[in-house]
């Protein structure tokens, strides 16, 4: 039996309670206090400070559990549906429980996984997986990694992230008949209205930048504050460079290529030379930046930790300046915005965001949450609709 | 100010490249050209500033702030208005906006500069008839590298040197009949992607030369895309097999728009193939570590920074995307510092984004 069978043999018939009890408990292990599987992934992914993954892994999976997945199949799963018997995975990016949930979900729906890991991280996937076996092997085995393209071209579903040109060039593999999940490159956005306290906004946005270095798509690209009474995006973003100081401590960076560091140092001078940018920038190193400009310049997007700080002026500027990142924007961290509710769930929706989340939270999305707006597990799933004799 | 910091780097450099490099002497004058620069470049003094490096707080040459080469496209880095340019060397790109420039107001440090070099590395003392594979400057005014090789060749070549290259294309079957016909030893200069083409052009010939014993090649520049690439080792054994200089003849310069001064390997100097850049006792080069621009080790790979008495008008101190390391006389060029990867998303959303808004 080849891999590709021997996946759909694993799956096939397995209880979905069963998987939601083996994923529930290897999450509870990648969170445990002395977790063995973030000490192993902090020793094999050279990316990211040991303090980073656990603190991104232990706050990021807080609300990863059985309810949590059971919530999903009763949301997205219902009347006559069925799961594909093997998904292909095509993943990307550096960011482990992103590669947890990506592998979790088709699983979740009832379908075995083989994923082929990204460049950058084959650690955190394989880990992962093995803390499954760890849990339940009967469900474990339904999980493989590997480079095997031909099983890639077997797969009922192809599931792939990464760039648009990386997504196009593996949909045009995937025949038509079968399902294709493209889930491209997003940046996300934090932004601090006029009633937020600047110092406590300041030291959640430097949590979402310093959690996972900036890397995620998930990480703020810019931080842009409500200016009024003009001064706060100044005050922002000094205390913003106080926090990102002190997490430089407590959550330090990784170790840059020195292509990396290379674009950070240009990225820091070109900005501190400037006229029309004022600039705070680690001391004896590239750790991090804050790069005050002007609401009329788009700047690059922040990069690895240093990240551009844009005065907006009021709701108004802030659904200007988000539909001008439309369609690419995921995720939108609001604070002190008055009329939450309505005003900033339009932004969001008009931005082509799918997610609004607190300050702070940018880096913690919840299981359940609709991918680019799409469901967790639903986009896998063939549904067959049955109509009533008599209905006509 | 400037008059004194000018008349202090003509006088280093008029000792010569051999001369016994004086640290005290290159420390002083480097930090009197930085407060000079401080006080007189506007993006220069922002970015100091920002890291906190004003001249008061310097008291080491090794402090002074370096400016990547890629921020040389998005200031003008001068201490001098823009009507006192007297030339404007930029980089290789496709629009202005794409290319870093080296304003200048005077030539006099960086025709000091390079005659010195060019001369000590190159010809020697001899006054050879030089063959250059490049353009002359009044085709390509904003190069670097023809304004050298008119410089070197008005100042340095024997009569009959001339530019084998034009906007409009070069002259193969003249060319080689030069190259064929010569019986006083030739100096070679060129690009490295013109070497190739050279090379190439008589190979399908199914011609080998032997040039006249003493001859010589220089090649610079990199391929940039206009020829096929090869290694070094490569592009020497195939000049070497094509003009019948051999590799220990073949001298690779090493310089930038953004700076004054060039490097050359000394291997006419060892007589010996060598691949080791000297550094002329008016330049500094640092070998760093590239996050905190930290020294490293002498023999340890790290980003080449170089500190050039010859920028009094824009800044000395120029931070490079070449790693290198030290070496017993100098340093070794290890390759440019391969892009970011993209290992986030972050990195990809400039490209998504398209520019500014």
């Amino acid at each position: 039996m080849n891999a590709g069978a021997e996946l759909r043999h694993a799956a096939r018939g397995l209880d979905p309670e069963r998987v939601v009890r083996a994923l529930d408990q290897a999450f509870a292990a990648w969170r445990a206090p002395e977790s063995q599987w973030r000490r192993r992934l902090a020793e094999a992914l050279e990316l990211y400070s040991r303090e980073v993954l656990d603190e991104g892994i232990v706050r990021g999976l807080e609300h990863w559990n059985a309810d949590a997945l059971r919530a999903i199949r009763s949301r997205e799963i219902s009347g006559h549906v069925r799961p594909p018997e093997l998904t292909a995975l095509w993943l990307a990016g550096a960011i482990p429980p992103a590669a947890f949930s990506a592998i979790a979900l088709p699983l979740l729906a009832g379908s075995a996984v083989y994923a082929r890991p990204s460049s950058s991280d084959s650690h955190g996937p394989a880990l992962f997986a093995a803390s499954l076996t760890d849990a339940d092997p009967a469900v474990g085995a339904c999980v493989a990694l590997g480079q095997d393209e031909q099983l890639l071209d077997q797969a009922d579903a192809v599931v792939a992230y990464g760039r648009d040109e990386t997504l196009e060039s593996v949909r045009s593999r995937v025949p038509a008949a079968r399902i294709f999940v493209g889930y491209g490159h997003r940046i996300s956005v934090a932004a601090v209205g006029r009633e937020a306290d600047l110092v406590s906004a300041a030291e959640q946005v430097a949590h979402d930048v310093s959690l996972y270095d900036g890397r995620g798509c998930l990480s703020p690209a810019y931080v842009l504050v409500d200016d009024a009474p003009r001064g706060r995006a100044r005050a922002l973003a000094e205390a913003l460079a106080e926090a990102l100081e002190y997490l430089r401590g407590k959550l330090p960076r990784g170790r840059l290529q020195p292509g990396e560091e290379a674009a950070l140092h240009e990225l820091r001078a070109t900005h501190a030379m400037s006229e029309a940018t004022r600039v705070w920038l680690s001391r004896d190193g590239t750790d991090w930046g804050v790069l005050l400009g002007l609401e009329s310049i788009r700047p690059p997007p922040g990069l690895l930790r240093n990240v551009p700080v844009v005065p907006v002026t009021g709701s108004q500027g802030l659904a200007r300046w988000c539909a001008g990142l439309a369609p690419h924007l995921s995720s939108l961290a609001v604070g002190g915005w008055p009329d939450a509710a309505g005003a900033l769930a339009r932004i969001g929706l008009q931005s082509g965001a799918s997610r609004l989340c607190p300050l702070g939270a940018l880096q913690l999305p919840r299981l359940e949450w609709r991918h680019d707006g799409r469901g967790a597990i639903e986009p896998l799933l063939r549904s067959l609709d049955v109509e009533p004799e008599g209905a006509r | 100010m400037r008059r004194e910091l000018d008349e202090r780097s003509l006088s280093l450099i008029g000792e010569g490249p051999d001369a016994r490099p004086d640290d005290a002497r290159f420390a002083a004058l480097a930090l009197d050209m930085f407060a000079y620069q401080y006080q007189h470049n506007a993006p220069y003094q922002r970015l100091c500033d920002a890291l906190g490096r004003q001249p008061e707080r310097v008291s080491d040459w090794t402090q002074i702030p370096p400016v990547p080469t890629g921020a040389f496209k998005e200031a003008r880095l001068a201490c001098f208005a823009p009507e006192r340019d007297v030339r404007v060397f930029r980089t290789s790109g496709s629009t202005t906006a794409e290319r870093g420039a080296l304003h200048l107001d005077t030539l006099a440090l960086y025709e000091a500069s390079l005659l010195a070099t060019f001369d000590a590395y190159l010809c020697q003392g001899e006054r050879l008839r030089f063959a250059v594979l490049a353009a002359p400057a009044s085709e390509a005014p904003d190069s670097s590298l023809s304004y050298m090789f008119d410089c070197a060749l008005r100042e340095l070549g024997a009569p009959g040197s001339r530019f084998w290259v034009h906007t409009g294309g070069w002259e193969p079957d003249a060319l080689c009949e030069e190259l064929r016909s010569q019986q006083q030893p030739l100096l070679v200069a060129g690009t490295a992607f013109a070497f190739v083409h050279l090379v190439d052009q008589l190979a399908a010939r199914g011609e080998r030369l032997r040039l006249p014993p003493g001859s010589r090649v220089l090649e610079t520049g990199g391929f940039k895309g206009r020829s096929r690439e090869l290694s070094r080792a490569e592009l020497h054994g195939a000049i070497e097999h094509a003009l019948g200089v051999p590799c220990e003849r073949i001298v690779n310069q090493y310089g930038m728009c953004e700076l004054g001064s060039q490097f050359y390997e000394d291997s006419l100097v060892r007589g010996r193939a060598s691949q080791v850049k000297r550094v002329p006792p008016w330049v500094r080069t640092r070998v760093v570590d590239p996050g905190s621009l930290a020294d490293l080790p002498p023999g340890e790979p790290g980003v080449l920074v170089h500190y050039d008495l010859a920028n009094t008008g824009s800044v000395l101190a120029v931070q490079t995307s070449d790693l290198g390391r030290q070496c017993d006389g100098g340093f070794e060029v290890l390759g440019r510092i391969q892009g970011a990867e993209a290992r986030g998303c972050s990195l990809a959303a400039d490209l998504l984004l398209g520019g500014a808004a």
